[in-house]
Formats: structure tokens, sequence, C-alpha cells
């Protein structure tokens, strides 16, 4: 998973900025030296079109891993699709008591849309977290999934949420968890010609609250050692009803582990609860040793994150 | 003193160009004609070079040469970059080169030039260079190059062993077989580079109408450019001129000069045109200078109540591939040892190595943070195994008052004793103590355990040799049209020197100290200099260019009453004006002086009186002088984590009388930050062959603003008694003792669990395994 070039960080390849910009075994695609070209489409169809035209195409939408790459030359696309003239790609919408978010919103529009961020703070939380002021004016949730690095920010949150990723393509239309768009470092299931066009989070049960909490071992500016998401449910009584749990940075992408959302439901997410939810995503993290963090350090600390995000979904259920 | 200028808060002359984005750095000259420079570099820790083969890269469109050893050596005089401070005898193999012949002994070593039309098409020729390697065994960490049957760092030497010497006073023998307490420590101490935001820059132009050679260079000595320049491509010094634009930080790494510098003016004189290059950050990783690492192994001894006896063992030091600079890090840092204690009995044995990874030199403090942490750790461990209070050992143990002034019977590099000539290292420290609230922190230590948080307070004291000579030559002319310009060879970097130096001059002239032009880091108006280093500029350049302000302001004085034909002593200086007490209308201005004094034909020069309104002055420090901090910070440790939190950081430094204060606190907080980067963040990783594996700043963590918190700083004026000025250097201060404060601090905090830190730095990972450990062992 992430990705540090060990032997190869001095001059045995080419720069790499971070491990968001480490497309792993596609690292270099394209052909060296040729021409890029730029399109920037109005409707989703011609975009579809266009990446269905060049299989060297990439999508841009805030650009914020997307230029780096291409400065670092680990990528050298024929063909870059700019997404943010589509209107549908930059759209909030309401949907069945949920929300629809276009690909291409960024996390400071999110930031700043009070509805959503009431209904999911957890989400809102781990879009703030990325980068920097300069940086949430440009990035979206689209490019953070679709990046698929494993310590995405913003990821861990949106699993957790239950988010919904609407796919577009050549042939047609599809949804799918978002859980299953990234599937390794730099990879994704999207197939040829195909984008994310938006995300849909269903309607919310009362007496949710979600949260996302990162370590990293600096304050700021600072790459995921590991991530973790939380959303749970509450029945009038207290009890858990329903959870799901989402780990970052600790597999090659992120982790959705059962047996943690398990240790939490049925129970009134008490200490014992908590402990076993510590328990269960320290058990679940297939975390590496790298510059960053040992495994063993990053399994103590899955099971700490999951907890303090569980503490914190859990006194939002019960305000909410 | 004339004026009330010195010690007064005012702004940095500097920041207006810098705010509005006309200063003017190396980057920012532009010569028609330019070509820009990129280097071939080694990929690899250590190899032979079998063959450079650069046909296609001169092919690429756009590429003017490619220049590696075998072109470049006709213009050289020879291969090798002169060593600055010789101080020891040491292995030849580790002289720098300037391009690499047939060895490359870490990765990042040069060993070719690529000139081109644009920074661009240099980058893919270099890419189009063919360099044949035989890559040969490396060794990468200090401790593995001394082991017996390790690799050789460069292929002739007969083992890894650069130096050798021993610090030592006293008789540590005795002292520990009679100490009621002797304690081992053994600590790993890491410090990565300088990382100036700007890095390293040059430009160099060669006109063939003069057979000038001018260098633009972002360094910290523009006479040891020059001087290099001189010797190594044969040419007259005065036909070599090295000026330094506005510097984005030195901080150590642009202290020496580099092969790539001297490179790039072998390339303007063999081009006949503008040669450019400008260091990405990349490359900063891969060959800018770093301080790296010392592994010490000593024991300390003290008496049933915790008062030092002794403190011996030895240390390893790594010197890089490479002798760029001397020993002075190594050197320092047993020097630093004693600190503001009394240690009666003291050696140290050192040994620097050699390593495949680039050579190292000062950073900021420049193993004065080494000596402090280990002595520091020491008074931590000796308080430990007491039960006793932190504070109090470091109480019974730290030079009162009234022993100064102290001589240390340890010698420093040019032979002088160690002669702590003012201070007063009790009051700082109480003074520090007291303003934390030292004395009731234990209660509010315990009711944060009660609530499961843990805080923790540390401590840590310094001394710091400053004001190192051998001299810095001041210039203050005035000149017709009645302007003051100070010309020095000290070199401004950032730190607001020129503010200070302006303000030094101004107060003789009763003038703004905007009014005074100050000129440094240029060749061509100064002829000697050593340039910036050491927190020592304040002090030399300082005192001199005080001197020759008051030497110029006589003259002006006594050449003023001549002209008015009245006494010197009825005069007053104002405004630049000098007039009759209490005849304001009786008056000339400087420029008349200046004008006096600059002679016309024909008519008579003011009776006894040289020529020009001017004075040079290089005053000569009759000895160093020393500047002493205390430090205590708080924390907090999230021990799920590992995440440790600085919640206050007080200072309390003495660097003697003050210039500007302003100035002194920003040069402390930057000092501050970036020992709390040496504590917790800054780490330059290799791999096993010497690879460098933190090259970016997302794996090299820097201090960011939201980790360096408020610094609350406390002066504790004593003046030096070796320079007019009665100033001491400030540019290291705030460095020396932080990463001590800081890891004292922590310990603190993790008491309950008995941690006990020895190393540099400490990553939240680790301080969770050691957390773990020290569970593991109670
Ligand atoms: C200084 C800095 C700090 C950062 N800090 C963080 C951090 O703390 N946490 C974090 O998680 N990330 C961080 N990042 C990485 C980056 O900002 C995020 O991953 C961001 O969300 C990417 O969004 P974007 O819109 O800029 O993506 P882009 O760069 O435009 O795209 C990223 C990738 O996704 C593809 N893509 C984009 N949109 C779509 C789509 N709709 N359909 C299909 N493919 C698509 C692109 O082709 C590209 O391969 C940081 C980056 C920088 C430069």
């Amino acid at each position: 998973m992430t990705t540090f070039r060990g032997a190869n960080c001095g001059l045995g390849a080419k720069p790499v900025c971070s491990v968001f910009t480490d497309t792993g075994s596609n690292a270099t695609e394209g052909s060296g030296g040729v021409e890029m070209r730029y399109e920037a489409p109005e409707t989703m169809k011609a975009a579809v079109a266009l990446l269905a035209s060049d299989e060297h195409g990439r999508v841009l939408a805030g650009g914020t891993d997307l230029l780096v790459q291409l400065r670092a030359d680990t990528i050298e696309p024929s063909l870059v699709v700019d997404i943010k003239k589509i209107d549908e790609m930059c759209a909030i919408t309401r949907e069945n008591g949920g929300f629809r978010i276009g690909a291409a919103v960024t996390g400071a529009e999110l930031g700043e849309h009070e509805a959503f961020k009431s209904v999911w703070p957890g989400v809102v939380e781990a879009l703030e977290l990325i980068g920097s002021t300069q940086i949430q004016g440009r990035a979206t949730m689209g490019g953070n999934l679709c990046n698929a690095s494993p310590a995405a920010d913003s990821v861990p949150a949106m699993i957790a949420a239950g988010a919904i990723a609407t796919i577009e393509g050549p042939d047609g239309r599809r949804d799918v968890p978002v859980g299953e768009v990234a599937t390794g470092p730099g990879r994704t299931s999207l197939r040829a010609g195909e984008l994310v066009a938006s995300f849909l989070f269903p309607e919310q049960a009362p007496r949710t609250g979600d949260a996302y909490l990162r370590f990293i071992p600096r304050t700021e500016m600072d790459i995921a050692v590991v991530g973790a998401g939380v959303c749970l449910t509450l029945d009038d009584s207290d009890v858990c009803v329903a959870a799901k749990v989402s780990l970052g940075a600790v597999a090659a992408r992120a982790l959705a582990p059962e047996a943690a959302a398990k240790a939490l439901i049925g129970t009134p997410v008490d200490d014992a609860a908590l402990a076993e939810l510590s328990r269960a995503a320290s058990a679940a993290a297939q975390p590496i040793d790298d510059k960053r963090g040992t495994r063993e350090f990053r399994i103590q600390v899955t099971g700490v994150m999951a907890r303090r995000a569980a503490e914190t979904a859990l006194a939002r259920a019960k305000g909410a | 003193m004339t004026g009330d200028l010195v010690g007064a808060p005012v702004h940095r002359l500097e920041d207006a160009a810098l705010l509005t984005g006309t200063a003017r750095f190396t980057d920012d000259i532009e010569l028609p004609g330019t070509v820009e420079a990129a280097f071939v570099r080694s990929p690899h820790p250590h190899a032979l070079i079998r063959s450079v083969d650069s046909t296609a890269a001169r092919n690429l469109a756009g590429v003017h040469a490619v220049f590696s050893h075998a072109d470049l050596a006709p213009l050289l005089t020879r291969n090798l970059i002169p060593p600055d401070n010789p101080t020891l005898k040491f292995a030849e193999s580790t002289r720098a080169v300037v391009l690499a012949k047939d060895e490359v002994c870490h990765v990042g070593e040069i060993v070719a030039i690529v000139l081109a039309d644009s920074r661009y098409v240099a980058e893919d020729a270099v890419a189009l260079v063919d360099v044949a390697y035989e890559v040969l065994p490396s060794v990468s960490d200090c401790r593995d190059a001394l082991a017996p049957g390790a690799a050789r760092v460069h292929r002739d030497a007969p083992d890894n062993v650069v130096a050798t010497f021993r610090a030592e006073y006293g008789d540590c023998g005795p002292a520990f077989a009679a100490a009621a307490h002797v304690l081992p420590l053994s600590l790993r101490q890491h410090r990565g580079g300088g990382h100036p935001i700007e890095g390293r820059g040059i430009v160099a132009r060669f006109d063939p109408a003069t057979e000038g050679l001018t260098v633009w260079s972002s360094t910290q000595g523009a006479h040891r450019v020059r001087d290099a320049l001189v010797v190594l491509y044969g040419l007259d010094e005065t036909r070599v001129r090295a000026i330094t634009p506005d510097v984005g930080g030195g901080f150590g790494s642009k202290h020496i000069v580099y092969p790539e510098e001297v490179v790039v003016a072998g390339a303007a004189l063999a081009l006949k045109r503008p040669v450019k290059w400008i260091e990405d950050r990349r490359e900063h990783f891969l060959a800018a200078i770093q301080e790296r690492d010392q592994y010490w192994d000593i024991e300390v001894a003290a008496d049933a109540d915790g008062r030092l006896l002794g403190l011996r063992g030895s240390m390893v030091h790594d010197q890089g591939a490479y002798t760029l600079l001397g020993f002075n890090v190594a050197h320092n840092a047993t020097l630093a040892v004693p600190g503001p204690y009394l240690l009666p009995n003291y050696r140290l044995d050192v040994t620097i190595a050699a390593t495949n990874r680039v050579g190292t030199i000062p950073v900021r403090g420049a193993g004065y943070p080494e000596g402090t942490f280990a002595m520091e750790r020491a008074m931590d461990a000796i308080a430990d195994e007491l039960g006793a209070d932190r504070a109090e050992i470091r109480r019974r143990n730290l030079i009162p008052a009234d022993r100064i002034p102290y001589e240390l019977p340890l010698k420093a590099r040019d032979g002088s004793t160690t002669h702590y000539e003012s201070g007063d290292f009790p009051a700082c420290m109480e003074k520090a103590l007291e303003s934390a609230g030292h004395d009731r922190f234990a209660e509010r230590q315990a009711a944060a355990r009660d609530a499961g948080r843990y805080i923790g307070m540390g401590v840590a004291n310094c001394t710091k040799i400053t004001g190192r000579g051998p001299f810095e030559t001041g210039i203050v002319r005035i000149g017709p049209s009645g302007r003051i310009t100070v010309h020095t060879g000290a070199m401004a970097m950032g730190q607001g020197i020129k503010t200070a130096y302006a303000q030094i001059c101004a107060d003789q002239f009763g003038v703004d100290p905007g009014a005074v032009k100050v000129i440094t880091g240029d060749t061509g108006t100064v002829p000697m200099g050593i340039g910036g280093f050491g927190s020592r500029q304040t002090v030399t350049a300082g005192s001199s260019i005080h001197l020759a302000s008051v030497e110029v302001r006589e003259k002006a004085l006594k050449t003023a009453a001549h002209m008015l034909e009245v006494s010197d002593r009825d005069l007053d200086l104002k405004d630049g004006t000098i007039s009759v007490a209490g005849v304001p209308d009786l008056s000339v201005s400087l420029a008349d002086v200046a004008k006096a004094l600059s002679g016309a034909i024909g008519y008579a020069r003011p009776k006894d009186m040289p020529p020009g309104l001017e004075a040079s002055v290089n005053f000569l420090p009759t000895g160093l002088t020393y500047g002493n901090s205390a430090h205590v910070v708080e924390v907090e440790v999230d021990v799920g984590t590992g995440g440790v939190r600085i919640t206050r950081y007080l200072v309390v430094n003495d660097s003697g009388r003050l210039i500007n204060p302003t100035i002194v606190e920003g040069q402390i907080v930057g000092g501050v930050a970036h020992g709390i980067g040496n504590a917790l963040f800054e780490w330059m990783g290799y791999d096993d062959a010497g690879q460098p594996v933190t090259t970016t700043f997302a794996e090299y963590l820097l201090p960011t603003a939201p980790v360096v918190p408020n610094v609350e700083i406390v002066h504790h004026e004593t003046p030096s008694t070796v320079n007019p000025l009665g100033v001491k250097g400030v540019g290291e201060a705030g460095v020396i003792p932080a990463a001590a404060a800081v890891m004292s601090a922590i310990e603190s905090a993790l008491a309950p669990f008995g941690v006990r830190i020895r190393e540099t730095p400490i990553s939240p990972p680790r301080l969770v395994e050691l957390i773990g450990e020290a569970k593991a062992g109670s």
C-alpha cells in the first residue's frame, strides 16, 4: 500500500511528491513526449465520449493530485478532461431526503453548506482535513476517491456514511457503494471511459452521528498514518442499532471491518463496547511498516482512532 | 553611545521589500544571454564511473554544452575544493572534489553539468547523459562504517576513520571511583539539514572586456566563494567579484563553497556567457550539507547530592563522504557539554567516521545542541536516580554568578580556553522557572493525571560560544551627497542584520536608521570578509561599524569645527547637521563636510585632515563571548498515539546588550522552531546502502506554524566585556537547549511509565514503542 519508494526516493526514481501522487503500478502511462490535449466539456455525455476516445485520458477535477503527478512526470496523459464545466458535477441537491453531491464539488463548498454539514459533520471534517485552505478550494471528494490513495481522508468517512458513487460511462449509469471504487493504490474499478458523476448520501436515520479522525505526526499538512470513520445510529433507549466503521491508511484501500461495526451494534456504546471496537479495528488493520509508522504502531493507533471517532459519533447521535 | 537607537525595537528595514515582493534573490538576477544549468548527479551511494557519454545530450536542440570532469579539468588548477578549517589532520580521501572523476561517493554527487537555453531543456538533456557506473559496496550508518570489514566509503582509503580526537580536562578515573552514582547513557542524536526556504543558487558572468568574473550567489560567505574561484581558476582577486543578493535563509547550508558554485562559474568562463543554476528542493535534500548523526556512549558521575563529579565516554560522528569544512560540529559538541555547569572532570573520545552520504557541516547551533542534549539528559538521569526535582539538581550544579569570570580548561578549535566573561546562569534559570510556574506544576500535573491526561514540564540550560573572530570589516562612508553608507564583509541572510547595523551607525549621526544604506555580501566593496555563521556578525561587524561610525563622527566634528571656526566641543550633530550649540544658524551639513574633505583643485583642505569622510575598522575581538539561555517547556502527550503537543514555551535569554529586541526575539523564535523540528519531526532518512529516503517535505517534516507555540521570551542582559557594544551573538541561541528541554518535558509527562528518552528526534511511533517497553519493564 502506501508507497514510499524506499530505496528509490533519492535519484533512482522520478520525484514523488507524496503518497497521494503515487499511482502504484500505473506510475507511468501514456507515451512519452506526446502532446497533451486539454478539454473542458459542458455535458456529461461529451465528457464520457472524450474519455472513451482515448485510453490515456484523465479526468481533471481540482487537480491537486493530478497536477502534482503531471509535474513529477509520474503520469503523462495525452488527454485531460476538465469536469468542472459540467453543471451536474458541481451541484449539491436534495434527493429523497438525502443529498446528492457532484463529484467536482470542492471541500470548501461542502464545508460551507450548512445543511449538509449539520447532517454529515464527519464527512465534512474529513474533507476539511485535506491539505490547507488553498487545497480545499480545489480538492474534491471525487478526486480524493479516484486518486485511490489508501490514505485518502474523505473515503473512510464516505464509506461509514454509506455513500453511493454514481458512475457514468459509455454503457450508461451505474451506482456502486463508495467502498468498491478504489481497489488498491492508484487503482479503481472504473472501466474505460467511466467517471464518477456524483455521490448520493441517502436519507439519514434519526439519532445518527458520524465522525472521522486521523492520526498524523504533525498537526497540519500531513498524510494520514491511520484514519477512522464511524457512523452509528441509536434507538430511543440509546442502544446502537446500526453502525459502520471504516479504516484508512492501514491496508491497500480503505477497509470496512464488519467485526468493528458489530462490536457497537446492540450495545449502549459503553466502555466494554468501545474496547471491543478498538480491538476489532486493530485486528482488521493490515498495515505496512514505513517511514511514517511501524506496523505495530499503526495497529495500535487504529484501535485508538476508531474508539475516539466512535465516541464523537456517539455524542453527535445523542445530540442529534 | 550617542543616540538612543541602539536597544530600540526599530522596524526591520529589510521588510518593506520582502513584503512587497521587490526583494531580489539570486533567481531574480536576469542577464541577457543567460544559459541555465542542470546537473547530472550520481544515483548511487558509491560507484566507479566507467564512462560519461554526453553525445545525445549535446545533440538535443537548445543544449549549449555538457561538461564532465574531463571537460572542465583543463580550466581548473586542481580538482579539490579548498578546505576551510583544517584544524585536524584528516583522511585525504575525504577532501571534496569539484567534479567526480572516476568515483562517486554519495547519491547526488555531481558528475556533469548541462547548459541549455532553459532549465527544462537542461533537465531533459540530463536524462540523455549516459554515465556507465560500476556500483561499489557502500556504507550508510556511521557506526557500521567503523565496524571491522566495513565497505570503504572511498575506494582508496584504508578505512573509514576521518579523524579522531579527545576532549579532556581533570582526571575522570579517581572521580568515578569515588562517585556515589555512576549512570550510563547511550544517546542517538540526529539533526537533519538547514532547509532554508530559498535553496542554493548562483549566476555567473564572465566579461571578456574587463576579464572580470562576477558571480551572484546565495551564500553565507561571499568572500569565500570569491577566494575559492580565484584559487581554482587561477584568477586575480581584483577581477573576481562575488555578490550576494537577498538571501532566503542559510542556517548553515550555504556556509561552504559548493562544487556547484565552482562548476557554474567555470561554465561561464568556458562559454563566455552568463550561466544560472537555481537549486530545487530535491537537489537540496540530495546535495546540500546536513548535520545528521552522532552516537554518544557516556557515563556521568555524581556525588550523593547529585553534584557532578565527572563525565566520560565516547562519541561517533557522521562526517558523510567529504570533509567540506572541518570538524566544527564534533568539536563544538564536545565543548558544549560542560555548558553552564560545574563539571570538574571530563573526557570524551571522538571518532569521526566517513559514510556514503552527503557531507555534514554545522547547521544552526553547530554541535551545541548535541553537547547540551548530552549534559541535560545526564542532569535528568541524576535527578531521576536521586528522586530529586530536575530543576533542583540543575540548581546545585550551575556555575554561581560570583564565580564569573569562569575559566574552563577546555580548548576551543583556535586553542583558546572557554572563558565565561559575563553572565548569571542561575538567575536565568530561576527567572524561567518562575515565569513558567514551576513550583506549582506538580499540583497541576497530578490533577491532569487524575483526569487521564499526561502533561509534563521540562527545563534545559545552555551556553553558546559567539562572536568568533578573527574580524569582520566595517566601513562607514559619507560622500558629498551626504548619504551615509555602511559596507561590511558580514552576510545578511534574512536575520535583519542590516537594520541592526543601520541602528548602530545612525546613532552616531542623529539620523533615522533608514537614512543609512547598509551593503553586505559584496566583495567589490570590502576586500576581506569571513561570513555569516556561528552567531558572530553583530559582535564582530557590529563592533567594527560602531567604531568606524564613531571615527567618522569625530572627523566630521573636527572638520566642521575648522569650517565654522569654533571648537569641536561647542558643536552638536543632529539630523545630519552639525551646528554650533545655541546658534543653530551657524551650521554645516554632513554633505558640506564630506565635500570639503573630498578636496577641490586649488583649494586648501581642512587643516590636518586626511581626505575623505570615511573610516574602515577591523575590530579584533580579544576573546569569544558566551550567550546563555534557559528554556522551560510544557507538553501534553497523547499516550494512545504518541502525539506530543507543546502547550507552553518559555525562554530566558542572555545575549548581552540588545541592539534591537524585535530582531533578537525573531532569532530566538526561529531557533526554537528549529529545535522543535529537531526534537519531534526532522529526520533525514537513508536506507542501508546510503540511498536517501526522505527527499520531499512530505517525507521530511519541518515544524509548521501550528506546532510551534507562542514563544514567551524574557531577556536577561549581562553586557559582554569583550566588545565595545557589549553584545553577544544570538543567531543560534534559540535552538540549542530546545530539543533537550522538549525531551525533558516528555519524560516528565510520562513519568508514571518511567519512559527515558535518549534520542532525537522522537516520533509518535517511537514514543508509543518506548511507552510499551517501559510498561513491559516495570
Ligand atoms: C499540499 C497537499 C496536501 C494534501 N493533503 C491531503 C490530505 O491531508 N488528505 C488527503 O486525503 N489528500 C490530500 N491531498 C491530496 C488531494 O488534495 C486530494 O486527494 C484531493 O481530494 C484530490 O481531489 P482533486 O479534485 O484535486 O483531484 P484531481 O487531482 O483532479 O484528481 C485526482 C485523480 O482522480 C481522478 N479523478 C478526479 N475526479 C474524478 C472523477 N469524477 N471520476 C473519475 N476520476 C476522477 C483524476 O483523473 C486523478 O487521477 C493533498 C494534496 C496536496 C497537493
